[in-house]
């Protein structure tokens, strides 16, 4: 059994900041007048006292992470938080079951906006923020963990975005600080200047900021139950469009931008593929709205590109029901849900990259087979992808895809219809949140599903967001060993 | 450009041989009375006229050599034109079709899908049943045969695998590859004949039984009524068909001679081993719902749950019932257990349960390399280590595969079809299973409702998943027209 203390310190730091987080809403409903600010109150105080006990019991007595400890550490940090975001919700809310309580936090945390809420206009102001800010923090601990963690544990593909630093260990971290520094500062200016587009184009200050650090955090959680249709301005829909399109993209190339290496950042396949897809999508499901539902131009493309672009990243705001939609947008809707944003973004999902090393395996294998005996290797960004690489990236959607085929056979054996269990299923891997269907698709909600469906889905999005081995590799028998 | 020659005239060849099989019907139909043999005698006509004419053509002096871009367009080639020209009785026949229904017949037969666009198969005249259930029979035979000679030679999706051991001198190869194929035909004919008697003793016509029997073996699913196997609800003839398409779909192979390899090698093979623990996996689970959700009879449940998991896993397509009325859980197992498949070396089609295998192998390494990312894991197969070539042909294969399941369906959307059909037509199709789920191509349904587009996509999906679709992709890349 290795050393728990490091883990348990460094989960201690994050119940901290969660405690602190929570005096944000706390103070919203104070100053409202709502009495719902004792319940984060409370909640914060048991956060902090938990944190601090950790903090300070486990303070000294080690140097390093060992590759154990890190597994874990990644892995705790973020079902623990889960937890404890669950509070607020479990003693504010209205008749929120502890289940409900738990999926209501973990849909937030890991940015998937599914929610068993139902009249959220009615909600005090605190739990509204309080969803935002968990979807905020996420998309925080995401990218943190796209940039620093996944490519030193070669998660799935992830060691080829290994942040070059100049071999010298002092020299390293300097680096390593500013990068971390300038990424955390992009994503906050980000969602000021969202905050304030959104104003300016006409929300309130509540609502533009919940939704500034939903959509950047490609997170998804609304204030109204019709997520942004009471809104309907094509303003508000564009800003949030291009928010969620930034959450989507690497954040590293932000840092790239800001030391001027703009070319690096115009040349990225993986930026490409992104847009590219997005591109078609969005053109396909205009054009079957033009055609098909007799929209306006500009209309059709308004709420054609805003659902691609929210379902692609993984965002799940809408500004649009497309319940009544059928047949060819429905479908693109569901293979979007799995691919995702790129590396190192706040979005989930397979990833833009996983599917360009595939395809340029796939397309290094025809061309082998007309030249059985030339040596081919394929590239990505010019760089070859090593044999490694691809039989991790394999690994890992092999894994997804069991995961997804397990959970949504799981969900069906509870009783849902094919289309509900499959969406579902997809929606929680890939931390979309929008299902389709009638019981989970836009206007529904998740309430209706049973409490081991809700569980299960729940663990379903933390195994989306840890990219599935962070936590496969901690049941791996030899994980303990020793 | 390449030398075109020799694909010509080995499809001749095969075109001739197809005119044979179409003398078969014609005689069953003339010793009935029944007015359609002209119809075969004038499609046998047609096709062999232009099959002699493609050879005529272009013979040569001595056998044809045949390089590895000819090889891949003659495989392409040869299942286009046999659909064609099978699809010639279905259009002239007294059942009206249309060519593309025609086409999709053919093809869904040759292919051993399954699915078809006929509807009043009680009724309809012995012949074009009797067309159907061999055009099963003759896909199965090609595609043994393409496993076995072409395939591994192509190093298609891991099947380099599966390539003979044998001395380098290539004659020699050539010779007992031949001989190996051979025996596995004759298997292949021998377990037919032996499931025909069968269900003949429990009590279908001998017409039905040798229908069926083809179609088991073939695991093609042609069957000759309009509620395939529940028409004849007894459990004497279901079993006897789980049995049959089980075999149809392991290691045919396996089976060549099994004296002189003493002992039980069948069941030490590790794919056997998988694909057997699968489908009795899923015939457990689906037996316990049926029973414990709705209270159907043990015995009853057994059978139906074993039957339909069979019949899908191995790509047949037999119903015994229709299993979409079994409630949300059998009908999300069904969707996802068409894309298993039965093993390498069979007739069954989708993805193969070797493929899952080295992919579960994959997965597993990936998850040892993470605690120990200095470790060196190889990936064993029957005990055997297989090489990082395999790894990336399979690698390779499986990618395209789900890229073909979401373009088609995404395609298949585009013609109109509802997303349940899309999804469920496209798997059902690339893995050459034959029913799919929802209320139009479910187990109780057929494809004739859908539109003309897409029969078209939906046929060529058929043959890009029976050709393990890099015979057909290679056609498509740039470099195999050059030089």
């Amino acid at each position: 059994m290795f050393d728990l203390r490091p883990v348990l310190f460094l989960i201690g730091n994050v119940l901290c900041l969660l405690a602190l987080a929570m005096l944000i809403p706390a103070a919203f409903d104070w100053r409202a007048g709502h009495a719902e600010w004792q319940a984060f109150v409370v909640s914060a105080g048991v956060t902090a006292t938990c944190g601090l006990a950790l903090v300070l019991g486990m303070r000294s007595g080690w140097r390093h992470l060992a590759i154990r400890q890190a597994y874990l550490t990644t892995a705790l940090c973020w079902v623990v938080p889960c937890l404890f975001a669950a509070l607020p919700f479990l003693w504010g809310a209205p008749d929120l079951g502890l289940v409900d309580a738990l999926f209501e936090a973990t849909s937030g945390v890991t940015g998937t906006a599914s929610t068993v809420l139902t009249g959220l206009e009615r909600l005090p102001p605190g739990l509204l923020l309080w969803r935002g800010l968990l979807q905020w923090l996420g998309g925080i601990g995401m990218i943190v963990m796209a940039v620093a963690v996944l490519p030193m544990l070669n998660i799935g593909g992830m060691q080829m975005f290994r942040i070059e630093v100049i071999s010298a260990q002092d020299r390293a971290t300097p680096r390593a600080a500013r990068i971390g520094s300038t990424i955390v500062g992009v994503y906050v200016v980000l969602t000021v200047v969202l905050y304030l587009a959104l104003w300016a184009a006409g929300m309130g200050r509540f609502d533009a900021l919940v939704h500034a650090m939903t959509s950047i955090s490609t997170g998804g959680f609304g204030t109204h139950d019709t997520s942004l249709a009471p809104f309907d301005q094509a303003g508000i829909d564009f800003i949030l469009c291009v928010g969620m399109l930034l959450g989507g993209l690497p954040f590293l190339h932000f840092f790239y931008l800001a030391q001027g290496d703009w070319r690096r950042v115009a040349r990225n396949q993986q930026v490409h593929w992104y847009l590219g897809l997005m591109l078609l999508g969005g053109l396909a499901i205009t054009l079957w709205l033009i055609n098909s539902r007799g929209f306006g131009v500009a209309t059709a493309v308004r709420h054609g590109f805003f659902t691609v672009v929210s379902v692609m990243t993984g965002t799940g705001l809408t500004s649009i029901d497309y319940s009544g939609w059928a047949g060819m947008p429905v479908a693109i809707l569901f293979l979007l849900t799995f691919v995702g944003g790129c590396a190192g973004s706040t979005a989930a999902g397979i990833k833009v990259f996983r599917f360009q090393f595939l395809f340029a395996n796939a397309i290094m294998q025809v061309r082998q087979l007309l030249r059985p005996h030339a040596v081919l290797v394929p590239s990505f960004n010019g760089k070859p992808i090593a044999r490694e690489v691809l039989g991790s990236v394999m690994g890992f959607l092999f894994v997804y895809a069991l995961s997804f085929a397990v959970l949504a056979m799981l969900l069906a054996l509870l009783g849902l219809d094919l289309m509900t269990s499959l969406s579902a299923a997809a929606s929680a891997i890939s931390n979309v949140g929008l299902g389709l269907g009638e019981v989970i698709g836009p206007g529904g909600s998740y309430a209706v599903l049973p409490d081991l469906g809700k569980l299960l889905l729940a663990a379903g999005m933390l195994l989306g967001r840890l990219e599935m081995f962070v936590l496969l590799v901690l049941v791996l028998p030899g994980f303990w060993d020793e | 450009m390449i030398d075109i020659r020799p694909v010509i005239y080995v499809n001749g060849i095969l075109l001739l041989v197809l005119a044979g099989a179409m003398g078969v019907p014609a005689l069953v139909d003339w010793v009935g009375h029944d007015p359609d043999w002209r119809v075969f005698v004038t499609s046998a006509f047609i096709t062999a006229l232009v099959g002699a004419g493609m050879m005529l053509a272009t013979q040569r002096d001595g056998p044809p050599k045949i390089t590895t871009r000819q090889a891949f367009l003659l495989t392409t080639a040869a299942w286009l034109l046999m659909a064609a020209f099978g699809a010639l009785p279905f259009a002239l026949s007294s059942l009206k079709m249309s060519y593309a229904d025609s086409f999709f017949e053919a093809s869904s037969g040759l292919t051993t899908t399954g699915s078809t666009v006929i509807i009043g198969l009680d009724a309809a005249p012995r012949g074009i049943l009797l067309w159907r259930a061999l055009l099963n029979w003759l896909g199965g035979v090609g595609i043994i045969v393409l496993a076995v000679a072409v395939l591994p030679f192509l190093g298609i999706g891991g099947m380099q695998l599966f390539k003979m051991e044998s001395s380098d001198k290539s004659d020699k190869v050539r010779a007992r590859t031949s001989a190996v194929a051979a025996g596995i035909v004759q298997v292949y004919a021998v377990l037919t004949l032996i499931c025909a008697v069968l269900l003949w003793w429990a009590g279908m016509s001998f017409f039905d039984a040798v229908c069926h029997a083809m179609a088991a073996l073939a695991t093609g699913g042609f069957s000759t009524s309009d509620s395939s196997l529940g028409h004849w609800d007894s459990a004497a003839i279901q079993w006897i068909l789980t049995l049959f398409m089980t075999l149809g779909g392991a290691t045919l192979a396996l089976f060549v001679a099994p004296w002189r390899r003493g002992g039980w090698e069948l069941l030490r093979d590790s794919q056997t081993q998988w694909y057997l623990s699968f489908l009795v996996f899923f015939s457990a689970l689906l037996t316990l719902w049926q029973w414990g959700v709705n209270d159907m009879e043990p015995a009853d449940a057994l059978r139906h749950a074993s039957f339909n998991v069979v019949s899908i896993v191995t790509t047949t397509g037999f119903a015994s019932t229709d299993y979409t009325q079994w409630g949300g859980f059998p009908v999300v197992v069904f969707f996802f257990l068409t894309f298993i498949g039965g093993s390498t070396g069979s007739t069954s089609g989708a993805v193969k349960v070797f493929r899952w295998e080295v992919l579960f192998g994959m997965a597993g390494v990936h998850l040892k390399r993470l605690l120990h990312p200095h470790g060196i894991f190889v990936i064993n197969f029957n005990r055997r280590r297989i090489s990082e070539t395999v790894v990336d042909s399979v690698l390779g294969f499986v990618v395209m595969y789900f890229l073909s399941f979401a373009v088609f369906a995404f395609l298949l959307t585009m013609t109109g079809l509802d997303f349940v059909t899309a999804l469920s037509g496209s798997a059902t199709a690339l893995g050459n299973v034959g029913p799919g789920l929802g209320d139009i191509i479910g187990p109780a349904g057929t494809f004739r409702p859908l539109p003309d587009s897409a029969k078209w996509l939906l046929s060529f999906e058929m043959i890009l998943g029976r050709l393990e679709l890099f015979t057909v992709i290679a056609l498509f890349s740039r470099s195999f027209w050059r030089e």
